[in-house]
């Protein structure tokens, strides 16, 4: 794993297959449409629990905030929540809190790679996906048995303990995953007089994921592969009553090759994701939050060997059930449906042409659309003092499409006294047009990237202005709504680096332009989220080197910074006639430094001092690193079929 | 080797085929139905932040002799109109009724850091002829009575008679401006409107509440309360629950043994 790549591609991971973008396995360097990957030694040099971890620390561009209530939010580039579709081994996720998937369940263990396709390029992903798709992969087993232990200690009682049993026989597979997590609620002090909502108390949780995974390969053609997984959340804000979530999740997948050119997929998914409160003294666990996807899907393959075209047809079909107490009948359902062609054409050896066109219905809205996707990759050989070396454009379009979710029409939600929050059944669909340029160059040691990319909103959804109605000026209402024309724009640039003696380097730097959303009308409206910040930037460098067959050591200094960010919010959200005004976010940058030894084959020893420079924040903002000054964490994990 | 895999996921695809609305309903609970009022044991709504709730132990009793378990409670509100002809300042020698409003340091410091923001005249709260005890929220008043907190926590321990705390030290009623939260409607900037008047601080211990965090944390004190009143009779109370069957908070379940 730490021995030093022999090719510039390998160096940089552009040998690695990647699947997201088109679902038939290329190669990173191939691939039409821009993918950034992030692989399992990526994962282990930050450290990561979960992908919160992770992706702020690898993706500029990529910050994770409060929303009401300290729940967490993600922005990619100006999209989250209903706009970026998180992915488990190609199946989605049930349920959402302020719009955004439980970001806990996605642990870290266990992970082989993660793949990110920006924009509403892939034909594949429909509603939900206007922003990206972020796919996590995880490890399938290669030896004849595995068993992986780790765990990691932290401040404020933080544990991360977790398993990983892996069989693996001719006909045979099973991984048996087992991770547990928890850390104590913690209080952060604010100074005086800040500017807008600030939160004293960072709550810690407790958290059980397991899943098992069993791969049946009765032929060479034919695999089976099914699923089962549990989660459990407990997160405690008020002592008698804290809070649950649950998922259970199940599936089972059948993949066919009928010929060398010609394979067949069916999946069947099935995802159940709880709320509860358990009130401690009458000993009772109230749900009052349930949403269950059933999918189905079909897609077939055909490879035509001669030209190396590749055609994709598949379908989906899912029934999406929610149970909401905030509902107005509690109860809502609906059945959506999709259809795709893709066609992958590789004109020549420089020129890929990837197009597609998607079709979606929604039972609910009664809303069908066609949304056509186009990508083109073109590869030009640059010979640089005799040494052979390719410089990749890419360019793409992409129209997403968004009906509206069954929240977003049916909520009644009295928040907190303020405003009742009220779904709008008169929402139309949302439509986005995306527009992405990018080139990479590899030369020896380096490895460039530079992207650009612009997206427009049509009938974005979300909440709109808070109003009353007619004859009553005591009780405020907050509707969704279908808003004015809204752009983002943007670009990421990465320089990476990898020498001979073991030190690797990579920095990045992500321009994202949010435009303020408004109503139709040109009125401000309540923006849920803070916007994303304009300049970002992730640093890391790394030292590995193996002293001897049975010692190695790995240093890695990873950082990260964010600019300032502005945001404009109601000044008294209980009196609204006194205006808006625009509230200042401040810039952080935060760094964290870790030691990895590898001693034996078996086992390696982590010690990290994340937030490595004492960054407390003066006012803890919803937007602001959840920290309260410099944590040590000590981890160690073992292989134990290699002692 | 095969048939059980295959078995499995044949009743996993079959288990989860009927499972549209989800499975494992069991796993959770439905909030129970009222809390049974009886002898002994009531059940009060007190969330409101715009009342009093008033309690007569005889009426009470009287009520539960005769089978009865409803409208033991009398509401009366809290005022919250400016009352003109009353002064607009407070005054430190003679409080007088009205709203007090403080901004509290509730993402900082915590309650313990307030600041007084204002001061709104307001007629006197209204009250009935007879009561011993009111309640709003986690606060309570006794009727010209005092309070001591005992270690026991159950009423079926106390000494047989009250005799058993004739020297114990009762707390009377004592002016409170800050902590009957009335007025919310800038909560989110920390600033709440509270009534003045005399609440009492041993016997609103039972429901202590906690900021930071936010939201607030509650916590119930289940110790039995001996309440000395005017007229030298005694009564035994103490908070067994403060949320309702939903979860509401400021639900009260109270047990109580008067006279004692």
């Amino acid at each position: 794993m730490y021995s030093v790549a022999q090719t510039p591609d390998s160096t940089f991971y552009l040998n690695n297959v990647v699947v997201t973008g088109t679902r038939t396995p290329k190669l990173l360097k191939d691939s039409p449409i821009p993918t950034r990957l992030i692989t399992s030694a990526d994962i282990e040099k930050v450290d990561a629990t979960n992908v919160e971890d992770l992706l702020q620390q690898e993706m500029p561009g990529v910050e994770f905030s409060y929303a009401m209530n300290q729940k967490k939010h993600m922005n990619l580039s100006g999209f989250g929540g209903q706009g970026i579709l998180f992915l488990v081994d190609g199946e989605r996720l049930a349920g959402e809190t302020m719009d955004d998937v439980d970001f806990t369940r996605l642990n870290m263990a266990n992970v082989e790679r993660i793949e990110i396709v920006k924009g509403a390029v892939s034909a594949l992903y429909g509603s939900n996906a206007g922003g990206g798709v972020i796919n996590i992969i995880t490890k399938d087993g290669t030896e004849p048995w595995t068993l992986h232990l780790n765990g990691r200690l932290a401040r404020h009682n933080e544990r991360r303990l977790g398993g990983a049993y892996g069989v693996n026989g001719r006909h045979l597979k099973n991984m048996l995953n087992v991770n547990h997590t928890s850390t104590d609620n913690f209080s952060v002090h604010n100074a005086e007089n800040p500017a807008t909502q600030v939160v004293s108390t960072i709550y810690g949780d407790r958290t059980w994921n397991i899943k098992d995974r069993l791969v049946f390969m009765p032929t060479n053609k034919l695999k089976l592969i099914g699923r089962v997984g549990y989660f459990y959340r407990e997160l405690t804000r008020t002592a008698d009553t804290p809070e649950r979530y649950r998922d259970f999740n199940a599936g089972l997948r059948g993949l066919w090759n009928i010929t060398p050119s010609d394979n067949l997929e069916l999946s069947y998914s099935f995802d159940q994701y709880d709320k509860s409160d358990y009130h401690k003294i009458p000993h009772i666990d109230v749900r009052d939050y349930s949403n269950v996807q059933n999918t189905f899907r079909g897609l077939y393959h055909h490879h035509d060997k001669n030209s190396g075209d590749i055609l994709t047809v598949g379908a989906d079909f899912m029934h999406d059930y929610l149970m909401n107490k905030n509902l107005g009948s509690q109860y809502e359902s609906q059945n959506s449906f999709d259809a795709f062609a893709q066609y992958d054409w590789l004109i020549n050896t420089r020129w890929e042409l990837v197009g597609a066109l998607r079709y979606d219905y929604f039972s609910d809205s009664e809303s069908a659309r066609f949304t056509p996707k186009l990508s083109a990759r073109y590869s030009l050989p640059i010979t640089v003092n005799a040494q052979p070396s390719t410089l990749n454009l890419r360019f793409g379009y992409g129209m997403g499409f968004r009906s509206p979710a069954l929240k977003e029409k049916y909520y009644n939600f009295d928040m907190e006294g303020i405003w009742i929050i009220r779904g709008n059944p008169d929402l139309k669909s949302e439509l986005s047009h995306n527009f992405n340029v990018s080139a990479d160059y590899t030369k020896g040691h380096y490895n460039f990237t530079i992207a650009a990319y612009y997206n427009d909103v049509q009938n974005k959804l979300a909440t709109g202005v808070p109003h009353y109605l007619p004859g009553d000026d005591k009780q405020l209402y907050l509707d969704y709504a279908n808003l004015a024309k809204y752009s983002i724009y943007g670009g990421d640039a990465t320089v990476q680096a990898r020498w001979s003696n073991g030190i690797s380097a990579r920095l990045s730097y992500a321009y994202t332009n949010e435009r303020f959303p408004k109503d139709k009308e040109g009125h401000t409206i309540n923006n849920q989220y803070i916007p994303a910040r304009k300049h970002s930037l992730t640093a890391r460098i790394d030292w590995d080197k193996q002293f001897t067959s049975n010692y190695g050591l790995l240093l890695s200094l990873n950082g990260r910074f964010l600019s300032a960010v502005k945001n404009v919010e109601f000044i008294d959200y209980y009196d609204i006639s006194k205006g808006t005004s625009t509230i200042h976010y401040p810039a952080y940058t935060l760094w964290k430094f870790s030691a990895t030894q590898r001693i034996g084959k078996a086992f390696r020893v982590t010690a990290a001092l994340d937030n490595l420079f004492n960054y407390k924040p003066k006012y803890h903002y919803f937007n602001s690193p959840l920290t309260d000054g410099i944590n040590l964490m000590v981890g160690l994990s073992v292989d134990i079929e290699k002692l | 080797m095969r048939s059980p895999y295959l078995l499995t996921a044949f009743t996993l695809l079959m288990s989860t085929l009927s499972a549209c609305h989800g499975v494992l309903d069991d796993i959770y609970d439905e909030p129970k139905g009222n809390v049974d009022m009886k002898q002994g044991r009531l059940y009060m709504d007190a969330s409101s932040w715009l009342d009093w709730y008033y309690l007569d132990f005889n009426t009470i009793n009287k009520n539960f002799a005769e089978g009865g378990t409803s409208s033991m409670f009398v509401r009366y509100a809290i005022p919250t109109e400016e009352a003109p002809d009353q002064n607009a300042q407070p005054s430190t020698l003679s409080p007088q009724p009205g709203l007090y409003t403080y901004w509290y340091d509730v993402f900082g410091a915590g309650l313990s850091n307030h600041d007084f923001r204002g001061f709104t005249p307001t007629a006197a709260q209204p009250e009935p002829d007879v009561w011993h005890i009111a309640v709003h929220r986690n606060n309570v008043r006794t009727n010209g009575g005092a309070a001591y907190e005992t270690t026991y926590t159950s009423i079926a321990d106390l000494p047989e008679s009250s005799e058993a705390f004739k020297d114990a030290t009762f707390t009377p009623d004592e002016w409170n401006e800050l902590d009957v939260w009335t007025l919310r409607e800038q909560m989110l900037q920390g600033i709440i409107s509270n009534q003045g008047i005399e609440v009492n601080p041993v016997l609103s211990s039972w429901l202590k509440v906690d900021i930071p965090p936010v939201p607030p944390v509650f916590t119930l004190n289940n110790h039995v309360f001996i309440v000395k009143f005017e007229d030298d009779t005694y009564a035994a109370i103490q908070l067994e629950n403060y949320q309702s069957p939903s979860g509401t908070k400021c639900c009260l379940t109270i047990n109580y043994k008067y006279p004692y």
